[in-house]
C-alpha cells in the first residue's frame, strides 16, 4: 500500500463508521418519519395504506391541531419575553451595577438549566398541587379560607402555569450567555457615558444592548427553536395535554396520536409540521433580527 | 466613578431584592425536595409545605426508594447507559471531527454541514421510525438499543465543537510526527486526543448530562420497568402516586436523580456553561 492509499483508508475509517451509524439511527428515522406521514398506518405490519396528502388535509380540519400551535407559539412568545427579559435584567444588573455576590447569583441562576426536564416537572407539580403545594398554602396565609386551585386541573389556568416551570429553567442560561458578553465591551465606552453623564438606563439602551445584540439574538433563537422542538416534554410530564386537550402542544399531541391512539401517519404528519414551522419561525426571525442590526448601526 | 445618589441606592437595594427573590424561587424547590424526602405522609398533609421535617428524619425513604421503588435499579442503568454512551458518542466524533478538521478530502464540507444540520431537525420527528427500527433490530427494551440511539443523538454536537478545537492545535505538530514515521491513526490516538482532552471534556460533560436527564426517547423505546432509567422512572413514579401516595420516596428518588447532576455541575460548571453556549450558537 502507497502512502495515499493508506491515507484514503484512513480517512474511510474514522469518518465513514460514524456517518453510517449516524444515518441509520439519525438520518433514517427523520426521513422515514415524514415518509410515514403520507400513509394510514396504525403501527402494525397487516395495514399501510398510501393516502398522499391525507393527513395533512385532516389536519386542517383538527380543531386540536390549530389550538396545538396556538399553544407553542403562546409558550414562545412569553417564553421570549420572560427568559430574555429576566436573563438580560440579571446579566446587567451582575456585570453593569456592581452588585455584590454576582458570582453566586451566577451560579445559582444556572441551576436549572441542568436539571432533567422531568425533575423539572416534579418539582412544579407539587408547588401547584391543590392540597399539599405550596403555592396554594402560601396563598392561603392571606385569604380566610384555605386556597384550593387546582392550576393544572383548571383549563382557565393550565397554560399560564406551565409558564413559570419553562421560564425558570432557562433564564440562568441566557444570563451566563449574556454576561460574557457584556464583560467584552471595553469599559471606556462606559467611562465615557457616564462622563457625559448618561443615566443606567441611557448606557444599557445606547452602549449594552446594541453591542450585545448578537447573543440577544442568539437567545432568542433558543428559546424559540428549544421551545418548538422540545415544549411538548414539560406539558407531558406536568398535564399530558390536558384537561381536555387544553396545554395540548404538537408535541405532546404528536405522543398520544401516536403511542396513546396507534395513528402513526397521522402523528408522523404532525412530525412534519412541527419541522416545517420550526424552520420557517427561526428563518423569519432571523431576517427579522437581521433588519434590526442594520437599523441600529 | 459615579456619584451614589439616594435614587441609585435605592435602585439598586430594589434590584438586589428581585435578585435575592429570584435565587430563592431557584433554590426554594431543591430545598423543599430535600425536606420533603425526610418526611411521611402525616407531615405533608398536616403540615405546611415549607414546615421542617420532623424528629426523627425519615432517612429509611432512601433506602425504600432505592430497593422497594426500584430506583437503585434505575440509577444503575443511567449510570451504565450514560457511561457506555458518552464513550461511544465521543470516540466517533472525535475520530470525524478530526479528520474534517485537518483534511482536504472531497466531501468533508458537506459532510460537516450534515451533522450541524441535524443538530436544527426537531428530534420527535424521529421518534415513530426509531421505535419500529428498534423493535425490527430486536433492540427495544434494552439498555443496548438505548445507548445506540443515545450515542446517535449526541454524535453531531461533538462533531461541531470538536472541529473547532481541533482546528486549533498548531498545524506543524502532525507534520512533525508524521516525519518520525507515525502512522496516521498513532498522530490521532498518542499526540491529538491528548491535547484536545478540554475539549473532549466539555463535550463528555455536556452529553452526560444530556444522557443522564434524557426522558423522550427513553419513555418510547423503553417499557421494561427492569431497563427504566431514571427519568423515566421517576415519571412513572409521579404518575402512580395518583393510586398510591408515597411522597417521601418520591422525593428521595428525585434527590438521587439530581445529587450526581449537582456535583458534576460544581466540579465542571466552566466547561457546562460554555458547552451550552457553543450548543446554542451554532
Amino acid at each position: 500500500m502507497n502512502w495515499k492509499t493508506k491515507r484514503k483508508l484512513f480517512i474511510f475509517v474514522f469518518t465513514v463508521p460514524t456517518l453510517l451509524f449516524f444515518c441509520l439511527f439519525m438520518i433514517y428515522p427523520i426521513i422515514q418519519g415524514l415518509y410515514v406521514s403520507f400513509f394510514d398506518w396504525s403501527g402494525g405490519s397487516e395495514t399501510k395504506d398510501f393516502i398522499g396528502f391525507d393527513n395533512y388535509k385532516e389536519m386542517l380540519n383538527d380543531p386540536i391541531i390549530g389550538h396545538a400551535i396556538y399553544n407553542d407559539y403562546f409558550l414562545v412568545f412569553w417564553k421570549v419575553i420572560g427568559i430574555v427579559g429576566l436573563g438580560t435584567f440579571f446579566a446587567v444588573a451582575v456585570t453593569r451595577l456592581r452588585l455584590k455576590g454576582a458570582g453566586f447569583f451566577r451560579q445559582v441562576f444556572f441551576i436549572p438549566n441542568i436539571l432533567s426536564v422531568v425533575v423539572i416537572g416534579v418539582l412544579w407539580n407539587y408547588i401547584y398541587n391543590p392540597s399539599i403545594g405550596f403555592l396554594n398554602s402560601f396563598l392561603s396565609l392571606f385569604t380566610e379560607n384555605k386556597v384550593e386551585i387546582s392550576y393544572l386541573g383548571d383549563e382557565a389556568y393550565a397554560m399560564w402555569s406551565l409558564l413559570p416551570p419553562a421560564i425558570w429553567a432557562g433564564v440562568g442560561f441566557v444570563m451566563v450567555l449574556l454576561v460574557a458578553s457584556i464583560l467584552n465591551i471595553p469599559a471606556e465606552l462606559y467611562e465615557a457615558a457616564n462622563l457625559d453623564g448618561a443615566s443606567q438606563w441611557q448606557q444599557f439602551t445606547r452602549i449594552t444592548m446594541p453591542l450585545t445584540w448578537e447573543q440577544i439574538k442568539v437567545s432568542i433563537l433558543w428559546v424559540v427553536m428549544t421551545t418548538l422542538n422540545g415544549s411538548f416534554v414539560i406539558v407531558w410530564i406536568m398535564t399530558e395535554g390536558g384537561p381536555d386537550n387544553a396545554t395540548q402542544v404538537m408535541g405532546s399531541y404528536l405522543y398520544q396520536m401516536g403511542f396513546r391512539q396507534f395513528h402513526m401517519g397521522y402523528a408522523s404528519a404532525i412530525g412534519a409540521l412541527i419541522l416545517i414551522l420550526s424552520l420557517i419561525t427561526t428563518l423569519a426571525l432571523q431576517r427579522i433580527m437581521r433588519r434590526d442590526t442594520h437599523e441600529m448601526s | 466613578m459615579h456619584k451614589k445618589t439616594l435614587g441609585s441606592s435605592i435602585l439598586s437595594a430594589i434590584i438586589y431584592v428581585i435578585m435575592i427573590l429570584w435565587a430563592l424561587c431557584v433554590l426554594y424547590p431543591l430545598v423543599w425536595s430535600v425536606f420533603g424526602s425526610l418526611k411521611d405522609n402525616q407531615q405533608f398533609l398536616l403540615k405546611m409545605p415549607w414546615s421542617l421535617p420532623e424528629w426523627p428524619l425519615l432517612w429509611e425513604n432512601f433506602a425504600n426508594v432505592w430497593t422497594n421503588y426500584n430506583v437503585g435499579t434505575y440509577f444503575m442503568n443511567s449510570l451504565f447507559v450514560t457511561i457506555v454512551s458518552t464513550v461511544l458518542a465521543l470516540l466517533l466524533s472525535s475520530t470525524t471531527a478530526y479528520v474534517i478538521a485537518r483534511f482536504r478530502f472531497k466531501g468533508s464540507q458537506a459532510l460537516y454541514n450534515l451533522y450541524l444540520a441535524s443538530m436544527m431537525i426537531p428530534l420527535i420527528l424521529g421518534l415513530i421510525p426509531l421505535f419500529f427500527l428498534l423493535t425490527d433490530l430486536h433492540l427495544s427494551n434494552t439498555l443496548f438499543g438505548l445507548i445506540l440511539v443515545y450515542t446517535a443523538m449526541n454524535v453531531s454536537f461533538g462533531v461541531f465543537v470538536l472541529v473547532g478545537f481541533f482546528k486549533t492545535l498548531p498545524k506543524e505538530l502532525d507534520e512533525s510526527a508524521s516525519i518520525d514515521g507515525s502512522s496516521d491513526y498513532g498522530v490521532f490516538f498518542r499526540i491529538m486526543l491528548p491535547l484536545a482532552r478540554p475539549g473532549l471534556i466539555s463535550v463528555g460533560i455536556m452529553n452526560v448530562l444530556n444522557i443522564w436527564n434524557e426522558y423522550v426517547m427513553g419513555t418510547v423505546l423503553v417499557n421494561d420497568p427492569s431497563k427504566y432509567t431514571l427519568p423515566i422512572g421517576i415519571a412513572v413514579m409521579q404518575a402512580e402516586m395518583q393510586y398510591r401516595t408515597e411522597w417521601g420516596p418520591l422525593f428521595a428518588g428525585l434527590l438521587l436523580s439530581i445529587i450526581p447532576v449537582l456535583v458534576v455541575y460544581f466540579i465542571f460548571q466552566r466547561q457546562i456553561t460554555s458547552g451550552m453556549v457553543a450548543g446554542a450558537v451554532k
